[in-house]
């Protein structure tokens, strides 16, 4: 920050309550804009440095809040044009070293006044750039990827006190880095002198860079280089008419450099004023007989208002109803619902039909029975058990045989077709994302190369891995089951001590009860697979993705049981078991095919409800309250 | 930009420039030519085959007008940034003011000039579309070229940036003087038509962005000339332009640095041109006219020519590996399906002891006739008939181990439960195909290339119909193989009459006891008879020793049988069975190779032509040949 007490040409006309006053917005804009843009980019909405108001906000705004009385002139213009040769002549020294081949200067060369450089953060002067001090010409030649810019002090004293002149680099060469920085110093610049050439001053490329200047209240003044002078003064009002035209600038004053070379080389070109062009130009008094040159056209203006000036029309560029900062927003909220319907989309079109095989009915029964186990008669029980043990023969008989599978050969049987079914739900699932991502080009945009890049014989060993490592009662479905029949028994104490009755009476004819009992998959997820393992966004989809399970219930004491309308519950129980099981499926969609995908499209859809962007609007209505 | 490559079409014919040219061996170009047409026609159905066919279908024509019109006239492009001079060059050239010029206005010519010697033909160009007005001049410097004197690049308004979706940009904005100006899109209407580019520039727009942009876009195929004007005011720049045209990638034997305005002057004056002016207009006759504009043209065609290939080889080497992935990936999942099916009729095969026993030793045995052994063997198979056989169980195996045939269709329209008998289920193809979508996806590869990850019912029956045939024929033979090994091993006398005498033994020992104890024990001795217990005795011993012999028969049967299943599945990947299922991947991944393997010859074949044709010229400049080929 500029210190206060120095000597400057107009210190009473300072005024700090322009430049503080808003610096309490701007700061919290520019944090809010900062904040949404990653999440603009991710919606595609297009960079807000590509905007103009950007520029004005980050480059204008932010910086005359920290800048104070001083007032930055840039020299700007095409390659090859005499930038240099202007900027020295403002300075009233060489400050920067002009070169014959065009588009050398690679970076903006700041001349400060005595002094200023030891109190003002150049930082936050020059936003976006990294300062560095003037150690040769070479400085500015350097083709560092870095944007710097490059500082130096009026050592003969001659430069204004307050004001700051920059060299910038070209804005037309084959070097697109240079545009850039040549953007960034007139988005800083509270003057810009604009340099044309009867070859350039019609350009799109320079009509471009000086029409955003002009629209963002810039103060300009042009200077006409290298003209045969006097056989083209004639000229000059039409090129210069085209100019203003083309780019909405209203000169400040308008000068003539003529060509020559010698008087270059030498730095000693006389800057013929053309006051009969800018009969309108406001600022300063223009009925000055004899115009004194810009150095000191521009060191007697109103530096305030010309600052009030640029700030206003900074937040005019902001504010801008068809490309202002609003637009930008508006913009997100659009993109986000797109979001909102793709999400939508991919919900519908992925949704899964798991057949998994029936559970084995002995599986989830045990764990009714253990549940059971101390609400039964002690006859009942060595009833129960003198079966197993007679069952158990039966079964091994019936082994030896060829008739019956061991419970191990029918688990491996299960287990196998389990894998198969879910191998085949995870192989649909990405046909139809695939399907999706034909149909709908942001989901190819952020999932497609997911699904292309990835190798896909890893996605498959992950989900055999996960099944081989899951038990075949995990203690999330244990305390399921116990919560569900704790809750049923506290509901129904008087059914289940029914069940209990019809038990110790069945308990004779037990094994005859073998009853089949179809069950349409219901989507009941144990609360236990839809929080465990850290899933979000995702079980919720796949919870009812994969569980369409068409489960069959071949049960004991299932006759028993329906007659007693407990079906609902055991139908719970034998689909929450299913579903337990094929939680491997939602992770490995989770966490190997998806990754974050899914979190990121949830993202985006819901992005238009982010606080920021509220806070975007409020901060904007209340500067266009205020007015500016 | 690649469209600056495109041509129009409708140039036929042309002025001819006079004489014949001993000119070098071309019909290898023109076999190159061919070849790349057939190159680019052969897989348009993969994405990046597609684009280079798009790109052929404008480079093409211009490779075959350049080969067929190799005597026209050149058309030469002054192109250059506005107030560079261009219209004072070509002024000046012309010797009159055939061409507006001046710093009145930017920018100062709004439509393309076309300045022609008095009896060269133009009717060839298409002079309405461009808006062009054609002025004759009896200059010898024009005597033999076209010279279009073209709108610049620079003043036209840029494109849009990228819009928010914000409402129109205000009608003040639009109806701004240079919202009609089409300077650029003209001029690259124009330079199409253009065999040469004469590239002017000046100190101050020698480093013009959009001007490199549009000579960039348009130098393929067309020799250029680099003109410095406004030589009396600016300072030389050539080094440094030099230097900025090889960044670009041209080769830069030479720049001109001129004065318009003063070649203008002196030639009005009547006096001797400035050394400047005169060297450009010596280097255009040598250059340029008569047979120079033969080689020209030759050199055009053949640096489009490897300018083509070379894009499209930076095209293909980023899929080079993608594509090398995928054609692994799909011998990766072939063996993946040959193990599950190995795996599936090796455990059918040999879980069917009850199946081979019966094909092999029932079928030898009941030829077997005459021999006490013979006898009790049908007497016991007769007997365990009426037990009832054990179940084979259907399909391939089963049906193959009855006896059925091999090559007999399967009952009714088979879906995926037929075939998961021989291990291919359903999931395990699917996870394979799925596994190669992706690998394929990497290569871009896609529809109609290949087909679905998924296969739909009719698919999948005319598949499980084709697997089931191929598998069924495989599985037939060789197991008729092993069953005629054994029947042979079996079938011979020597083991019938070993068996026969083994039985016959005990038979006979039986016999020699009961006859000795009888004749000699009862009626010699006088001791009593032996009851009908010895005999009992005697029979189940003999049963006894005869199972025990039939079991040896079946373990005769049985020896080798693991070994033999083991080698018959091993020649499952020889028998290629499960191609069917991944036909669509094999066949694509083929045809991409293919289609790689010939882009690299050619471009070995372009980089060699090129070197080898190569005529260098002192004025003349050009984009630098392609390197050597790095193809995928």
């Amino acid at each position: 920050m500029a210190t206060r007490d120095r000597p400057v040409n107009d210190p009473a006309g300072a005024s700090p309550e322009t430049v503080t006053g808003i610096a309490v917005t701007v700061r919290a804009l520019c944090d809010v804009v900062e904040a949404i843009a990653p999440l603009g980019a991710s919606l595609g909405v297009p960079a807000p440095e590509e905007m103009p108001w950007h520029g004005a906000l980050f480059g204008t705004l932010q910086a005359q809040a920290a800048r104070g009385p001083l007032v930055v002139a840039a020299v700007c213009g095409g390659t090859n044009t005499g930038k240099s040769l202007v900027a020295n002549a403002l300075v009233g020294a060489a400050m920067s070293r002009s070169v014959a081949e065009a588009a050398r200067t690679r970076h903006p060369v700041a001349s400060l006044p005595a002094g200023v450089a030891a109190t003002a953060d150049l930082g936050a002067l020059f936003p976006g750039f990294v300062p560095v001090a003037w150690r040769s010409d070479e400085d500015a030649l350097d083709p560092a990827a870095e944007d710097r810019i490059i500082w130096r002090e009026d050592g003969s004293r001659r430069q204004p006190a307050r004001l700051v002149i920059v060299d910038t680099p070209d804005i037309d060469g084959t070097l697109r880095e240079n545009w850039h920085r040549a953007e960034l110093v007139r988005d800083a610049a509270d003057v810009i002198v604009a340099v044309l050439t009867q070859q350039k001053y019609n350009d799109a490329a320079v009509r471009d860079f000086f029409a955003r200047a002009a629209a963002a209240g810039r103060t300009v003044l042009v200077v006409f280089n290298m003209i045969d002078w006097p056989a083209q003064r004639p000229r000059i009002g039409g090129w210069l008419a085209t100019f203003t035209a083309e780019t909405g600038v209203v000169p400040l004053a308008v000068y003539a450099v003529p060509h020559d070379q010698a008087a270059a080389a030498a730095g000693r070109v006389p800057f013929h004023a053309l006051p009969e062009l800018t009969g309108t130009a406001g600022g300063v008094d223009t009925t000055h007989e004899r115009d004194p040159g810009p150095a000191e056209r521009l060191a007697g203006c109103d530096f305030d208002r010309i600052k009030r000036r640029a700030v206003a029309g900074a937040w005019e560029v902001v504010l801008d109803r068809r490309d202002g900062m609003g637009t930008w927003l508006d913009a997100i909220d659009r993109a986000a619902g797109v979001w909102r319907e793709t999400a939508t989309f991919l919900e519908q079109e992925s949704r899964v039909r798991v057949d998994l095989p029936p559970a084995p009915s002995d599986i989830v029964w045990n764990e009714i029975w253990s549940w059971l186990e101390p609400r039964r008669s002690r006859f009942d029980l060595a009833v129960s058990r003198l079966y197993r043990v007679a069952g158990t023969g039966v079964a091994w008989a019936a082994r030896r045989v060829g008739l019956g599978r061991s419970s191990t050969e029918r688990r491996e049987d299960f287990t196998a077709l389990e894998i198969a079914a879910l191998k085949q739900a995870l192989t649909d699932f990405v046909s139809r994302l695939e399907d999706a991502c034909r149909h709908d080009p942001r989901l190819e945009q952020l999932l497609g190369p997911r699904l292309a890049s990835a190798d896909r014989a890893v996605w498959y060993a992950d989900l055999e891995q996960r099944h081989r490592a899951l038990p075949l009662v995990s203690e999330d479905y244990r305390a399921f089951v116990k919560d569900q029949l704790d809750r049923y028994s506290a509901e129904n104490p008087e059914l289940v001590g029914w069940v209990v009755t019809a038990l110790n009476a069945g308990a004779v004819a037990r094994p005859a009860l073998t009853v089949g009992l179809g069950l349409a998959g219901a989507a009941v997820v144990p609360a236990a697979a839809a929080t465990a393992g850290g899933l979000t966004t995702l079980v919720y989809h796949v919870g009812d993705v994969v569980v369409g399970t068409a489960a069959t219930l071949a049960g004991e004491g299932a006759l028993g049981l329906t007659a007693a309308r407990l079906a609902p519950l055991v139908e719970q129980l034998f689909v929450g078991w299913s579903a337990e099981r094929s939680r491997v499926l939602a992770e490995t969609l989770h966490d190997v095919v998806l990754g974050d995908r899914l979190d990121e499209i949830d993202r985006l859809a819901t992005a238009a409800s982010r606080p920021e962007l509220a806070r975007a609007r409020q901060l904007l209505d209340a500067v266009a309250a205020e007015g500016i | 930009m690649s469209d600056g490559a495109g041509e129009r079409a409708g140039d036929e014919g042309g002025g001819l420039a006079s004489g014949a040219d001993p000119q070098p061996d071309f019909s290898d170009f023109d076999q190159l030519v061919a070849s790349l047409d057939r190159w680019c026609g052969s897989l348009r159905d993969w994405g990046p085959a597609a684009a280079i066919h798009a790109e052929w279908s404008r480079v093409g024509p211009r490779l075959d007008r350049a080969r067929r019109e190799l005597a026209r006239v050149l058309v030469v492009g002054v192109i250059g940034g506005t107030g560079t001079g261009k219209s004072t060059l070509v002024n000046a050239l012309a010797g009159a003011d055939v061409s507006d010029a001046g710093d009145v206005a930017r920018p100062t010519t709004t439509a393309p000039v076309v300045v022609a010697g008095p009896d060269v033909d133009v009717s060839w160009l298409p002079l309405d579309a461009l808006r062009a007005r054609v002025v004759r001049s009896d200059a010898p410097a024009v005597a033999n070229i076209v010279l279009v004197d073209c709108p610049d690049p620079d003043t036209q308004p840029r494109e849009e940036r990228p819009s928010t979706g914000a409402p129109e940009r205000p009608v003040e904005e639009r109806s701004r003087p240079s919202a009609d100006n089409r300077n650029r899109d003209l001029l690259e209407q124009v330079l199409p038509a253009c065999d040469v580019l004469l590239v002017v520039a000046t100190a101050q727009k020698y480093k013009s962005w959009i001007v490199a942009r549009e000579v960039a876009a348009f130098a393929p195929g067309r020799p250029l000339f680099f003109v410095q004007t406004q030589a009396s005011r600016d300072a030389d720049i050539r080094a440094d332009w030099r230097r900025e045209l090889e960044s670009q990638g041209f080769r830069v034997p030479r720049i001109f640095r001129l004065d318009g305005v003063e070649a203008g002057r002196r030639a009005a004056a009547g006096l001797a041109p400035e050394p400047g002016f005169a060297e450009l207009v010596t280097a255009i006759d040598e250059e340029l006219a008569g047979r120079a504009a033969r080689r020209v043209r030759r050199t055009g065609a053949i640096d489009l020519a490897a300018w083509f290939v070379r894009e499209s080889r930076d095209r293909l080497t980023p899929l080079g590996e993608p594509v090398h992935e995928f054609v692994e990936g799909i011998t990766t999942q072939r063996t993946r399906l040959e193990g599950l099916l190995a795996a599936a009729v090796g455990g059918k095969l040999r879980s069917q002891r009850h199946g081979w026993q019966r094909l092999v030793a029932s079928e030898v045995v009941e030829r077997w006739q005459g021999g006490p052994f013979a006898t009790f063997v049908h007497a016991v198979d007769a007997v365990s008939s009426l037990w009832g056989r054990s179940r084979l169980g259907g399909g391939l195996v089963g049906r193959l181990l009855a006896g059925g045939r091999a090559d007999a269709k399967p009952d009714g329209s088979p879906g995926w439960l037929a075939v998961e008998e021989i291990g291919l289920s359903e999931s395990e193809v699917e996870q394979s195909r799925s596994i190669l979508a992706g690998l394929a996806a990497r290569a871009r590869i896609g529809d109609p290339l290949v087909g679905r990850a998924r296969l739909d019912d009719s698919q999948v029956q005319s598949l499980a119909v084709t697997l089931l045939d191929r598998a069924g024929r495989w599985l037939g033979t060789g197991v008729e193989r092993m069953v005629d090994d054994r029947r042979g091993r079996l079938g011979s006398a020597a083991v019938h009459w070993t068996f026969e005498v083994l039985f016959a033994a005990l038979l006979v020992a039986v016999l020699a006891r009961a006859g000795w104890g009888f004749f000699y024990g009862h009626l010699w001795l006088g001791r009593p008879a032996e009851g009908a217990g010895f005999l009992q005795q005697a029979f189940v011993w003999l049963l006894l020793w005869g199972l025990a012999l039939r079991w040896a028969v079946f373990r005769l049967v049985r020896l080798g049988l693991e070994r033999d299943i083991a080698g018959l599945v091993r020649g499952v990947p020889a028998a290629r069975l499960v191609d069917p299922l991944l036909a669509d991947y094999s066949e694509a991944g083929r045809r991409v190779t293919d289609y790689l393997a010939e882009g690299r010859r050619l471009d070995h074949m372009t980089t060699r032509l090129a070197e080898r044709l190569d005529e260098p010229t002192a004025a003349l400049g050009r984009l630098r040949p392609p390197t050597s080929g790095t193809a995928p």
